[in-house]
């Protein structure tokens, strides 16, 4: 009977305390992935899968002593460089004028690969998967799993040598006992971790690259027309002074809400009594409401549903 | 001496060789002859290959189906080909030929060309005709990325006259979606922090 009760504490004790110990791991691993992009210097070849159509990309990063430099070249557009040295980003383009920001990321590289592990924390549970394998390498799952639903998930493969991300998929649902179909995939096809910076970074570190000093704003902030009275939990507004996109035809009201992960975009615009449509660009929906007055679009990484009800909250 | 004989006979009917002497017999004797031949009909019935063998008396009955065929009178006519060639050489002497065959050549040239345009417009008409699901990228702002957007519900109100509108809508969607991932590398990802001065976008020329 002893034996019995004790047997039978254990398992309780077991199951109170695994998920815990799983979701423990889980962000060390997350973390041990975070250091991986930021410590090491690589170069590495990636591809993103958007439905049937794939976008490549090299991705080089260096770390000398204080120096950090990034280099994303997109394999699909022509003539584009984005350079990243320590806090400025360099969109550098061919016969056309220079883009510089003031970022701690190249924002095409996966968010939450960079961001503040406390803000994911925030939204997301971590629980290491099992091992396999990728690209010939050995491979453990980490799953993070969106505390809200409405959220996508994101399953990621991290080499187990160094802890650099291998593979990571955005998934609308997850269920163990279905096959997920991930709505966008982000796998590397090639990885050369080297003890020194790439040669190319070296010298992209020295080199004169366009002063901000000299730059003109262009954009200019313009009054709100419009309500937004309901936000997606967790995300707010970025506040305001704002540059609306000046596009045609004109942009009436603009928000940019985050939730220091993923970033969605609302515009209102004169309707043009066009049918309601929901689009799909790997993970990012593209739903348009019409109604008499207004044309309301909304574009971020966040389910139809939401971004339906989005839209209605404009008022 | 009959075996002797026949036994020659059957190997010349299987193409074995036979001296001088025994081809002239062969060739002068119709009984040895018939001999050779029932040899080599045996031998070929043997084989599987009646069918291919000709009746015995397969050329006695062509000669006499060709003796019972009526004689025809053929007369030298000239071909259409060659009628139209003497047409031509005698038109190109004369003084209105030159100028209608200028314009026959023009027409055939301008009639190649319509043919040929009609050829190649045909599948752009169809192109833009086809309410397409999938947004093209246009470079808008920054730098162009390629977009796979799959159409996951829409009205299904497709009319013809709709269809102008939907890809001006579509050119309208890629600028936005442009617009949007501009917002995105210009803006710090700190919800709670004002955009300071630096953040704001700047073009340098």
């Amino acid at each position: 009977m002893m034996k019995w009760l004790f047997g039978m504490c254990c398992l309780v004790v077991l199951n109170v305390v695994m998920p815990v110990y799983a979701d423990g791991t889980g962000w060390v691993l997350f973390d041990k992935v975070q250091g991986s992009v930021r410590q090491h210097n690589f170069d590495v070849s990636y591809v993103v899968l958007k439905g049937g159509q794939a976008e490549t990309y090299r991705w080089l990063h260096g770390r000398d002593g204080e120096a950090d430099i990034e280099h994303l070249i997109p394999m699909f557009a022509e003539g584009v460089d984005i350079v990243r040295r320590n806090d400025r980003v360099y969109y550098l383009l061919a016969e056309r004028p220079s883009l510089i920001t003031r970022s701690e990321r190249i924002k095409e590289l996966p968010a939450l690969l960079f961001e503040d592990p406390t803000k994911i924390r925030k939204l997301y549970d971590a629980v290491a998967g099992s091992s396999s394998m990728i690209d010939g390498r050995s491979a453990q799952l980490l799953r993070l799993s969106a505390i809200d639903e409405t959220r996508y998930h994101y399953w990621l493969w991290v080499d187990v040598e160094t802890g650099f991300p291998l593979r990571i998929d955005t998934l609308a649902e997850q269920d163990q006992s279905r096959q997920n179909r991930a709505l966008e995939t982000w796998q590397v096809t090639h990885l050369r971790i080297t003890p020194e910076m790439p040669g190319s970074l070296a010298q992209l570190l020295t080199i004169e690259l366009p002063d901000t000093s000299s730059a003109e704003t262009t954009a200019s902030a313009s009054p709100q027309q419009h309500e937004l009275n309901w936000l997606p939990a967790g995300f707010e507004i970025i506040p305001e002074p704002l540059h609306v996109p000046q596009l045609t035809p004109e942009v009436l009201s603009y928000w940019l809400l985050s939730d220091g992960l993923h970033q969605v975009s609302v515009f209102v615009q004169r309707s043009h009594q066009l049918p309601t449509q929901a689009y799909r660009d790997g993970a990012v929906t593209i739903f348009v409401q019409s109604d008499a007055q207004r044309d309301i679009t909304v574009i971020g990484p966040i389910n139809v549903d939401v971004a339906q009800r989005l839209a209605a909250a404009v008022r | 001496m009959l075996s002797e004989k026949q036994e020659w006979l059957s190997q010349a009917a299987d193409n074995k060789p036979v001296t001088p002497e025994q081809l002239s017999a062969l060739l002068t004797q119709a009984e040895l002859q018939q001999t050779v031949q029932r040899y080599q009909l045996t031998g070929a019935i043997m084989r599987n290959e009646a069918d291919s063998v000709l009746p015995v008396d397969f050329s006695d009955k062509f000669a006499s189906l060709l003796e019972q065929e009526p004689t025809y009178q053929l007369q030298t006519q000239r071909s259409l080909l060659q009628k139209m060639k003497m047409g031509v050489r005698q038109a190109a002497n004369a003084e209105w030929f030159k100028p209608a065959a200028h314009g026959a050549i023009a027409a055939s040239v301008a009639l190649v060309a319509v043919l040929g345009v009609q050829q190649y417009q045909q599948p752009l008409e169809a192109d833009l005709s086809m309410p397409s699901p999938v947004l093209q990228t246009r470079p808008v702002a920054g730098f162009a990325t390629p977009v796979s957007l799959s159409q996951t519900s829409v009205d299904s109100r497709f009319e013809a006259q709709e269809q102008q509108a939907m890809q001006e809508q579509q050119r309208r969607l890629q600028a936005l979606l442009q617009a949007h991932r501009q917002q995105v590398r210009i803006t710090e990802a700190q919800p709670t922090a004002a955009p300071t001065a630096e953040q704001e976008p700047r073009e340098y020329k």
